[in-house]
């Protein structure tokens, strides 16, 4: 909403400058978002809230305008004789289908004037609110909506059928072009204005092009109402439209203008267009209730933590037009004026109060908080496991809920998960909510790479979107993704370590560990040689995966490997064991014993390790493997593994003559089992 | 063995020491398990009786004489590192590398925000994404066909009922209030989604923090007070604030809170639009139609509630132009933080 200086000045006596009025406007809670000098006067732009229809008019503006500088508003000064000069006796009537769709119609019929541009007065003054000037018909209704608020529209009387204005329902296919140019097709949820035969207008949205005031005009018919604000909203949205009028019906008119705003006009065509007024006639006649609202003072001050003194609200009240009855010692009954549609409760008029007397004469004071005992458990769980994975180098990331659903192609999430469509998406990127994280994470991976990083170790936990049963679930996912090669320098030297499933292991046997989920509790089965599936307690959680092929290149990935793992953490939470016991540090020093051997390639490092526990008895506390190798010394078809073997006991220090026989069993049942060479 | 012979090259293969490795030479050849000191300890019993005395005492002596040798040149070589080396490191070279990940800026502003709540007494409580019509409007008090909706545009599900995205983090208020009786004091951190256009400074994904506090002597004094904290606690100690009314439908009164622009410190700049105050959340009394909706007795009790964008409170903390970076996840953008 756009208002000038020299506008408000007609309705209320200005003291303080364009700077300091939009200072305190602003404080008053209507925003002044820009203030400009132009052509000698002063240009407000205003962020009106969609509760305070009353400030969408300079009268209106100019009221609180009054309120804040303690002044009063000026009368009308343009009350003239709005009695019509001639009676036209032909009939003429206003027929409304529903009066709730349409409490309010009032028309006037003004013949002979004469359709030119405007006056230079009202063209600049329609240019400075951002209105462009159209003949001196139109911008007299525009001027007056902006002046007082109510919407108004003109009709070529001759291009009508004559006699009779219908407000009633579109029919179905009803067709109608607007003054855009544009035909509408209509429908029974659209109200309409109408001649015996036609469509003219959509009630309170727009005119239509066939009846429109133009040069040729001779003869018009000035419309005034009030339509339902839900009935305009659902046309407008329904239509695709936007206007000045329909903004203002949507938020609520108030009924008790719509005669003076309609005379004014008719004043002012007169007096810049001519012609003369031979009709008047209205249907309709809304209830204005009185709204009387009980004030407690001591309410007042409840709410705000601050006292204010009885008289000083009285006082605030009666300057927002507000009447105020004293009814006991503490409690007022008071007044809503008509154009407060807003005010129906005592917290609206504390809210009143507050706003005028200041918020910043609000005082500062603390709360007692009485804390809530265990709340949040699920966040700190989720704290502590971003915390692990940035201690493991990972950068968290943070991706759209919302996906394009090719993203999906390849991932064959569609088709396990299902996939929640979205109604109403802006663009294709916002097409579905995606059941998983990887395909999100692999994009952010193509990304990076295209950006020449040459490590990318991405994570994020968000929510995804499953869509197995009736009722769209949403469960907490975690997914890791890996590419590229890790450039280290260590002591010896420059390495590049290109990462694989292996890495993905690292990383979840230490976040376990943490989490206190056995080592021993989770295993990795092979589902083809793109995924292992992660089990804890022979419970699926989730899965690692090499991206496929055919994925990598959709994403435009070239001569990488994506490594990928994603895990429910509501699979996961119910192994996790945050609480800790202390074990005792070992008192007595254990004693390794490394056996190398070479084995058959396809036998699994975790055999070995299964051979060796089942041998080593009590006094085997670990076994690890400690070196890999493979080539020249190696036969091909088999590899070289080291294996430490930690003994000791808790009661003493192991002697030679006890650890040998154990650790020759251990050899020896490697021997047997798995036919190992010992190196 | 001549003691005195032995005392002279104890003396000068002494001044010959200058690395640890010639210390622990000197300390084998003399104290070793088969070193001077050994053998002459072990010569002993080989001597006259009347001369053992006299002689272990000696011995005892030249053993003193070689500890506190081997004491004073073990300080020598530690006050001196790498006196034995030329070039004990090029420290130029690049770091061996130990490096840590990050948490999204994202994340590290909602959990410093969470943080000076949680030391306020309030409680992180989070809510589901999907939500339905009556918890993200017409249990706040927004009527679902009124032009107060229009700031909340919403993302609808196909084909589930009128389920849709939530637009802010306030339907969490209504979920705590039915559970759970006052007092309350609870942070809600999350993402929520409105069918933005995306630009610079617009994205149809984002997350806010919202607070509210209930109880029977809240007032909007403690608002100010709660957010002073707050707004210092992020921003700084210098940095004013201000309330000005709005309007929210499930607050009453309502206020936007602005602080002084932290980049130009009030005076006016291109990010504050030459205002010299920016934006940072909107606040207000829990409107009395809010409590009735979950069954609480606006007589009894009152509260405040504030919500805020996270992204917004970052950019301006940050310096960061353009909310899109936020969700490219750029690992050189991601480093910074």
């Amino acid at each position: 909403m756009k208002v000038t200086y020299n506008w408000l000045k007609d309705f209320v006596e200005l003291k303080i400058s364009p700077r300091v009025l939009a200072e305190k406007l602003t404080m008053a809670g209507l925003e002044v978002t820009s203030l400009e000098e132009r052509g000698g006067d002063f240009v407000f732009e205003l962020e009106v809230t969609s509760n305070r229809p009353d400030w969408l008019s300079v009268r209106g503006i100019a009221r609180e305008v009054a309120a804040i500088t303690g002044r009063r508003l000026k009368l009308s000064k343009n009350k003239k004789n709005y009695r019509p000069s001639t009676i036209d006796h032909r009939p003429f009537s206003i027929n409304i289908e529903n009066k709730s769709d349409c409490p309010l119609y009032t028309a006037k019929i003004i013949r002979g004037v004469k359709v030119r541009p405007s006056p230079p007065w009202l063209k600049a003054r329609l240019e400075l609110v951002g209105v462009r000037s159209v003949n001196n018909i139109v911008d007299i209704t525009n001027y007056v909506l902006f002046e007082l608020g109510e919407p108004l529209h003109a009709f070529d009387l001759d291009k009508m059928s004559q006699g009779a204005i219908l407000v009633r329902r579109a029919k179905d296919n009803e067709r109608l072009t607007t003054i855009d140019g544009e035909q509408k097709i209509l429908n029974p949820d659209i109200l309409v204005i109408a001649d015996k035969t036609k469509p003219v207008a959509i009630a309170g949205i727009m005119g239509g092009r066939d009846t429109e005031v133009t040069e040729s005009t001779k003869n018009i018919l000035l419309e005034a109402a009030v339509f339902h604000p839900v009935i305009v909203r659902r046309g407008r949205q329904a239509m695709g439209l936007q206007s000045e009028s329909a903004y203002r019906f949507e938020r609520g008119v108030d009924a008790e203008i719509v005669e003076g705003a309609s005379l004014r006009a008719a004043a002012l065509i007169e007096e810049v267009a001519g012609g003369r007024r031979v009709l008047i006639k209205s249907s309709g006649k809304p209830k204005t209730k009185k709204k009387n609202i009980s004030l407690d003072t001591l309410t007042v001050q409840r709410i705000l933590g601050v006292n204010i003194a009885p008289a000083k609200i009285k006082q605030i009240l009666n300057s927002l037009e507000f009447k105020t009855k004293t009814r006991a010692k503490n409690n007022f009954l008071v007044e809503i004026p008509a154009h407060r549609q807003d005010v129906n409760l005592e917290i609206d008029l504390i809210e009143e109060i507050a706003r005028i007397n200041g918020y910043e004469n609000i005082p500062k004071s603390l709360p007692a908080v009485k804390p809530m005992i265990n709340a949040g458990a699920k966040g700190n769980l989720v704290a502590l496991i971003k915390n692990i994975l940035v201690g493991l180098g990972l950068n968290e990331v943070i991706t759209y809920s919302l996906i394009d659903k090719d993203l999906l192609k390849g991932f064959g999430m569609e088709q396990v998960n299902g996939v929640v469509d979205i109604l109403n998406p802006l663009s294709k990127e916002q097409e579905v909510l995606r059941p998983a994280l990887m395909s999100s994470l692999a994009k952010c991976v193509a990304y990076n790479l295209n950006q020449k990083q040459e490590y990318v170790n991405i994570f994020e936990i968000a929510k995804v979107f499953p869509s197995i049963k009736e009722t769209p679930e949403e469960q907490l996912s975690l997914g890791i993704a890996l590419c590229g090669a890790r450039s280290l320098w260590f002591a010896q030297g420059h390495v590049q370590d290109g990462v694989g499933f292996l890495h993905l292991k690292g990383i979840l046997e230490t976040l376990f560990q943490r989490l206190g989920i056995k080592k021993e509790e989770y295993r990795f089965i092979g589902k083809n040689s793109y995924e292992f599936e992660v089990l804890v307690k022979e419970n699926k959680i989730g899965a690692l995966r090499r991206l496929e092929r055919q994925i990598l290149e959709s994403l435009d990935i070239k001569n990488k490997e994506v490594f990928a793992l994603e895990i429910l953490l509501e699979k996961l939470s119910p192994h996790i064991r945050i609480s800790r016991k202390f074990t005792a540090l070992p008192r007595y020093p254990g004693v390794y014993r490394d056996i190398s051997l070479v084995l058959r390639e396809d036998i699994p490092a975790e055999r070995v390790i299964k051979v060796i526990a089942g041998r080593g008895g009590k006094l085997l506390q670990q076994a690890e493997i400690t070196d890999y190798y493979k080539g020249r010394q190696i036969e091909s078809g088999f590899k070289g593994l080291t294996i430490s073997c930690l003994y000791s006991s808790p009661e003493r220090t192991l002697t030679e003559a006890e650890i040998n026989p154990i650790h020759a069993g251990i050899v020896q049942a490697l021997k047997d089992q798995l036919q190992v060479k010992i190196r | 063995m001549d003691i005195e012979l032995i005392q002279t090259q104890i003396d000068s293969d002494a001044e010959n020491i200058n690395s640890a490795e010639d210390l622990e030479e000197f300390r084998v050849k003399y104290l070793g398990r088969k070193g001077i000191i050994a053998q002459l300890t072990a010569s002993i019993p080989s001597l006259a009786p009347e001369q053992r005395s006299s002689f272990g005492q000696q011995v005892n002596t030249l053993k003193n004489r070689i500890l506190s040798l081997i004491d004073e040149k073990q300080r020598a070589i530690t006050a001196q590192p790498g006196a034995s080396e030329r070039v004990p490191c090029d420290i130029s070279m690049p770091a061996i590398a130990q490096e840590i990940g990050r948490l999204h800026p994202v994340t590290q502003i909602i959990d410093e925000i969470c943080a000076v709540f949680n030391r306020m007494g309030f409680s992180v409580v989070e809510g589901p994404e999907i939500e339905t019509e009556y918890n993200n409007f017409t249990g706040l008090n927004i009527p679902l066909e009124h032009p107060s909706r229009d700031v909340f545009d919403t993302f609808y599900l196909k084909g589930k009922n009128k389920l849709l995205l939530r637009s802010h983090t306030s339907p969490v208020q209504i979920r705590v209030m039915k559970a759970q009786k006052p007092p309350l004091a609870v942070v809600v951190p999350g993402r929520v989604y409105r069918p933005d256009a995306v630009d610079a400074s617009h994205s149809f994904m984002f997350h806010q923090i919202e607070g509210f506090i209930v109880d029977e002597e809240i007032k909007f004094s403690d608002l100010k007070g709660v957010l002073e904290v707050f707004a210092k606690s992020v921003f700084g100690q210098d940095i004013k604030m201000r309330f000005r009314p709005h309007f929210f439908p499930f607050t009453e009164p309502s206020a936007e809170v602005d602080i002084s622009c932290i980049i130009c410190k009030g005076k006016g700049c291109s990010v504050c639009g030459r205002k010299g105050w920016l934006e940072i959340l909107g606040a207000g009394m829990i409107h009395p139609n809010v409590f009735k909706h979950v069954g609480y007795d606006p007589k009894k009790y009152t509260g405040f509630a504030f919500g805020m964008g996270v992204e917004r409170i970052a950019m301006l903390k940050y310096g960061i132009n353009d909310i899109r970076l936020f969700f490219e996840n750029d690992l050189r953008f991601l480093k910074q933080f």
